[in-house]
């Protein structure tokens, strides 16, 4: 049976990064993977394996009902996979079902590494994901009850919480043992962050297959690689999955009062990541 | 609760407690499975048994309402039905264009429904709904078997083909999804072709047709609820010899859609492809 490692972030931190990187350095492909390799860790809304492990069409339940499944859902599909680590990336908040079981079972897990990324930041990358307008994501990450998809097609619900509630959602369970890696370190401090990420999945850890597999889903690498096959993560309305990538995008797209509101709704979030210094400076 | 299936010559028993007599080969927590007996439950809304593929006991929850448990017995048990009886269901909805008999594909939420409602109303005969039943005859030609009578569809897809909803009966309470009546079809339809329906993010259509083992595959994926076969390994058996059989008989094209998409360029496209 494998154990699960769950890729945990609000959307646009740097999540589908990462899984290219684990890509390249279980591979240890000398030359970069396509973005197709990918595909090896789905999501957890998948909804097409959610109906071909529990035999019902999600889009014929409540959301709520399709929670009360989620759990036994990746407890078949752990059993179905031989000895070793499956990877599924997830966008949902560390949430209970309407009978206070936990969506993600500890008892399959081997653990989650918590992805985050200053929020201002994550709010303008998501806005151009979704080719949606920056007021509206504002709202949406400041919104304590907030979901995503489980409409009629796509993907299952997932509840979000807000950017905050959805941190302190996996932080505050003990159930499932968590590594956490900012963004902003996964770019400035590669080597250290992802090989920290490497040492907790208890991988082989070998420095230059380290620094090859960075190198090999470098952001610019994976933006061409976009741009000449296509990415299928993309949004129908969107340009490029892999937009801009840097840290502090934000100053040319946020304005003053939407970066006030974001700040003063995650101030003490905020604080702890080190996104607002001692004095309440922004240091992104 | 007054119950319907579309299945002749079987028994729907009422309230009464499950046996499941003999030893499942696949179990889950809500799921029990082996050549003849099948048990399900719905969270809320019921407990099914089948055995045999001619009986179905129903054990409804104490809110259940019967419009969901009839929703359920008319999907994921009607499937375990066929299966028991060795009938090969795919994942599909399903009409007679010119003559020929096509069945649109695809996992839940593609817009078989929605694509197959808009042939209809273009004047081809319509089928079935979701769930195909086709049989491989001896001279190797396949039949599709009409079941259904109605067509599930979205509040959003009724108002797009000017239906009122008034009138017309939602599928379950929680859902703006109704059912749309439509006339049987009477008689086996010869099958000429199998549209398998996907999205994608890009934003024109593309269509891609299907040859050897690839087009075998693609049918084995959209066997309707495939996950029973995990304990009816001898049903299985059967089920993918059949599979060859009609794969050689057929032609099978998949076409991409782009995720937001109009149902009326859905169809035009696939019209194409016919």
């Amino acid at each position: 049976m494998a154990k699960v490692v769950w890729l945990v972030s609000y959307p646009k931190s740097g999540n589908t990064w990462f899984r290219m990187f684990l890509a390249n350095y279980t591979s240890d492909s000398l030359t970069p993977l396509a973005l197709g390799d990918i595909k090896e860790t789905p999501i957890s809304s998948n909804a097409e394996e959610f109906e071909e492990e529990t035999g019902l069409n999600p889009f014929e339940l409540t959301p709520e009902e399709v929670d009360l499944y989620r759990a036994d859902c990746y407890r078949s599909q752990a059993t179905r996979v031989a000895d070793q680590l499956l990877y599924k990336k997830t966008h949902d908040a560390y949430s209970m079902n309407s009978m206070g079981t936990p969506v993600f079972p500890a008892d399959i897990s081997y653990g989650a590494v918590y992805f985050v990324r200053n929020p201002m930041d994550v709010c303008v990358s998501y806005a151009n994901h979704g080719a949606t307008e920056i007021e509206h994501i504002v709202k949406l990450m400041i919104n304590e009850d907030a979901s995503i998809a489980g409409k009629r097609a796509g993907q299952l619900r997932q509840m979000l919480f807000s950017w905050e509630g959805h941190y302190r959602s996996w932080h505050t369970q003990t159930e499932i043992p968590l590594h956490t890696v900012r963004y902003e370190d996964m770019i400035n401090n590669p080597v250290e962050t992802f090989g920290s990420i490497v040492r907790f999945l208890n991988l082989e850890f070998d420095l230059s297959r380290l620094k090859r597999a960075i190198s090999n889903s470098d952001f610019d690498v994976l933006k061409k690689f976009e741009k000449e096959q296509g990415f299928k993560e993309r949004m129908q309305n969107c340009d490029n999955f892999f937009w801009k990538g840097k840290i502090g995008n934000y100053r040319n797209f946020l304005n003053k009062e939407q970066t006030d509101r974001l700040v003063s709704n995650f101030s003490a979030l905020m604080s702890e990541l080190g996104y607002i210094d001692k004095k309440g400076m922004l240091t992104i | 609760m007054n119950l319907q299936s579309p299945i002749e010559s079987l028994d729907i028993v009422l309230d009464e407690e499950l046996q499941f007599s003999s030893e499942p080969l696949y179990a889950t927590p809500r799921l029990k499975i082996n050549e003849t007996d099948f048990e399900i439950t719905i969270e809320g809304v019921a407990k099914f048994g089948v055995k045999n593929g001619r009986t179905v006991s129903v054990l409804p929850h104490q809110d259940a309402d019967e419009a969901s448990v009839q929703l359920f017995l008319n999907g994921s048990v009607l499937g375990a039905l066929l299966h028991q009886r060795g009938v090969l269901p795919l994942h599909g909805s399903s009409f007679v264009l010119n003559g020929k008999g096509i069945i649109i594909c695809g996992c839940s939420g593609v817009g078989k429904s929605s694509v197959t409602a808009a042939f209809c109303k273009r004047g081809a005969s319509f089928i079935n709904d979701d769930i195909t039943p086709v049989v491989a005859e001896e001279s190797g030609i396949t039949k599709i078997i009409p079941i259904k009578t109605q067509i599930k569809l979205w509040n959003d897809t009724l108002k797009a083909f000017g239906i009122e909803e008034d009138g017309l009966s939602r599928i379950r309470p929680s859902l703006k999804k109704y059912y749309l009546p439509w006339e049987k079809y009477n008689g086996f339809q010869r099958l000429n072709k199998i549209i398998i329906l996907r999205t994608y993010e890009k934003r024109h259509y593309e269509a891609e047709e299907l040859k050897g083992m690839a087009k075998y595959n693609a049918l084995r994926r959209n066997i309707y609820r495939k996950l029973y076969l995990r304990g009816m390994p001898e049903t299985a058996r059967n089920i993918f010899k059949h599979l060859l059989k009609i794969a050689e008989d057929i032609d099978v094209i998949v076409v991409s859609r782009p995720k937001i998409s109009d149902i009326n360029a859905t169809m035009e496209f696939i019209l194409k492809q016919l």
